[in-house]
């Protein structure tokens, strides 16, 4: 019996071989793969939360446990496409034109593929029209807009209206250092987060709501 | 009462005529100053006149114009910010690529990193840094300390010590995994800078500047980006090296120690490797007053003014509120030199600069 609960703790730890030996050993076992997947979403969610509430996780950490799922996951991926299980939820993210800060960015795009969304990651210094682009494309759910600075983050604004343009209700995320929750609300995004976690979670509150 | 005097007595916490100040800018907010201002001559001679907001090479005619009371002079890797147009790459070896902005007052440009010449492990095998004991990378500091330290306070600049110029040349995710996946190669990515800014360090106090400016940015605006352990793994004995190495050439030299974000689980750490002075003091994420009261006995300030919020889109107003505060609180008894929190940005109205400048110099201790 493949033994699920040592690979939830292998993701935890960011022991990527133990990750993706004991991902192989389950699929060899032939344990669901959505049952596989599951064990890691529960790691990063465990991550995630640690690191919300200062308990021992910081960036180095989130980031190794990332990519120890991401190298487990990539082996689930084949099986999951053949039988028919896709992410729920699609998001697409991307860093504020005029701003090429990423790791932000990319941990939310991490914690959002360990709670399983499909990610569509833009890259940076993204523009208002390819974030709209992009949302119509992909059927987004969820649209995650970061800015580090002062001088971008006034562009998100643009950025929200271009959205809410082509997809009134995609549900739009906005978080980055300067930004604050009175930002936030003042053009017109659904959510803002403080912190990648946070990220994941008020994405799927607001997709429940 | 000359600038040196205001700085010195405030550090050693007694109160000046008036709160000493240090306000650098980018290159814009620069150009943009000079034309309010009416100041002719180069800024910076050898960037064909852009100003450094480091300080390496400037001329210093906008420091002296709003009445600064520190001058700057940069050696080190942190030079290369706003080195150059389009993609440039620096002696290190790491590509940059300048970046516009826009804001009400015009476009800017950031310069940030694109290519990073440890991306691959192997690489660091043949890497040859630059050399730090090279005569001309001092020209600048000599004739800063020869021209201006009789009324300035003078200060080294090396900060990006180890932390930062280490991302640059290895990647910011990739060393951020070394840390815990592949130890013994980030020690040896971090002792490249950390061995380069050591002996500039060195140089800079024997040669007779007041103040040494070090640091990286290890805080986020949650709190430390990497675990106080890990710190103290890897950067907590490098600086303590570096703060012992130049106290034992001048041990009446200050040594500031700038870090974004919170920080406040290592300060006390901080203190007790020799730290004196804490930069920036980011006031969105730690508040000034409090790191006053429990670590003011020990520890100097020297930043505190918000540019995350009231510098860009606060009012004149706000920002001399602001500044009163900070004096009455962080800065009372002394102990502070006011600053913004980053090099003053194009997005700054000038109004807002001219609040911060003004009431800065109308505020007296008594």
């Amino acid at each position: 019996m493949a033994d699920l609960s040592a690979l939830t703790a292998a993701v935890e730890a960011g022991d990527r071989k133990t990750a993706v030996d004991l991902t192989q050993e389950a699929i060899d076992a032939g344990v669901p793969p959505d049952e596989i997947l599951d064990a890691m979403t529960v790691a990063m969610t465990e991550v995630g939360r640690k690191f919300a509430c200062n308990e021992g996780v910081y960036v180095p950490e989130m980031l190794i446990s990332a990519h120890a799922m991401k190298e487990a996951s990539a082996l689930l991926e084949p099986l999951l496409a053949a039988s028919g299980v896709t992410p729920e939820y699609t998001a697409v993210i991307g860093t504020v034109q005029g701003d090429l800060h990423d790791i932000g960015k990319n941990l939310v795009g991490m914690m959002l593929k360990g709670a399983n969304f499909e990610i569509v990651d833009l890259g940076t210094n993204v523009t208002p029209e390819a974030f709209a682009e992009a949302t119509k494309e992909h059927g987004a759910d969820i649209v995650g807009i970061s800015a580090l600075l002062t001088t971008t983050m006034v562009g998100m604004k643009a950025a929200v209206e271009a959205v809410r343009a082509v997809d009134p209700g995609a549900k739009i995320l906005v978080g980055g250092a300067p930004v604050t929750d009175e930002f936030a609300e003042e053009i017109g995004a659904d959510g803002f987060a403080k912190d990648a976690a946070t990220a994941a979670n008020v994405a799927q509150e607001l997709l429940v709501a | 009462m000359r600038h040196r005097d205001r700085v010195a007595m405030a550090l050693a916490r007694e109160e000046p005529d008036r709160c000493p100040m240090q306000i650098s800018f980018t290159p814009e907010f620069a150009e943009r100053l000079r034309a309010d201002l009416g100041v002719r001559g180069m800024l910076n001679v050898a960037r064909g006149g852009e100003h450094n907001p480091h300080g390496g090479g400037n001329t210093y005619e906008l420091e002296r114009a709003i009445d600064s009371d520190l001058i700057l002079s940069s050696v080190g890797w942190a030079n290369n910010y706003y080195a150059g147009h389009d993609t440039y790459t620096d002696e290190w070896g790491v590509t940059w690529k300048e970046h516009p902005y826009e804001t009400p007052f015009g476009t800017g440009h950031y310069t940030e990193m694109v290519g990073f010449p440890l991306a691959q492990d192997d690489a660091l095998d043949s890497y040859v840094p630059p050399d730090p004991t090279r005569p001309e990378l001092y020209d600048d500091s000599e004739r800063v300390i020869r021209e201006y330290r009789d009324e300035y306070w003078v200060v080294g600049v090396t900060v990006t010590t180890i932390w930062e110029t280490a991302w640059a040349l290895r990647g910011y995710e990739r060393l951020l995994m070394d840390l815990l996946t592949n130890p013994e190669l980030a020690d040896r990515i971090l002792d490249i800078p950390f061995r380069y800014h050591l002996a500039a360090a060195e140089r800079l106090a024997a040669m007779g500047v007041d103040m040494l400016w070090t640091g990286d940015d290890i805080g986020s605006q949650k709190g430390m980006l990497m675990s106080p352990d890990t710190w103290r793994r890897f950067l907590k004995p490098r600086m303590a090296e570096l703060v012992s190495r130049v106290k034992a050439i001048n041990p009446d030299l200050k040594i500031a120690y700038h870090t974004d974000g919170d920080v406040r689980e290592v300060i006390g750490e901080l203190i007790e490797i020799g730290i004196d002075i804490l930069n920036p003091v980011q006031p969105a994420c730690m508040d000034p007053a409090e790191l006053k009261r429990d670590y003011g006995d020990e520890l100097l300030f020297w930043g505190s003014i918000d540019e995350q919020k009231t510098l860009p889109f606060g009012t004149p107003e706000d920002v001399s509120a602001e500044i009163r505060r900070r004096v009455e609180t962080i800065g009372a008894g002394g102990g502070l030199i006011l600053g913004p929190t980053h090099h003053v940005q194009l997005d700054t109205p000038l109004e807002n600069f001219w609040a911060m400048i003004d009431t800065i110099r109308e505020t007296r201790y008594t």
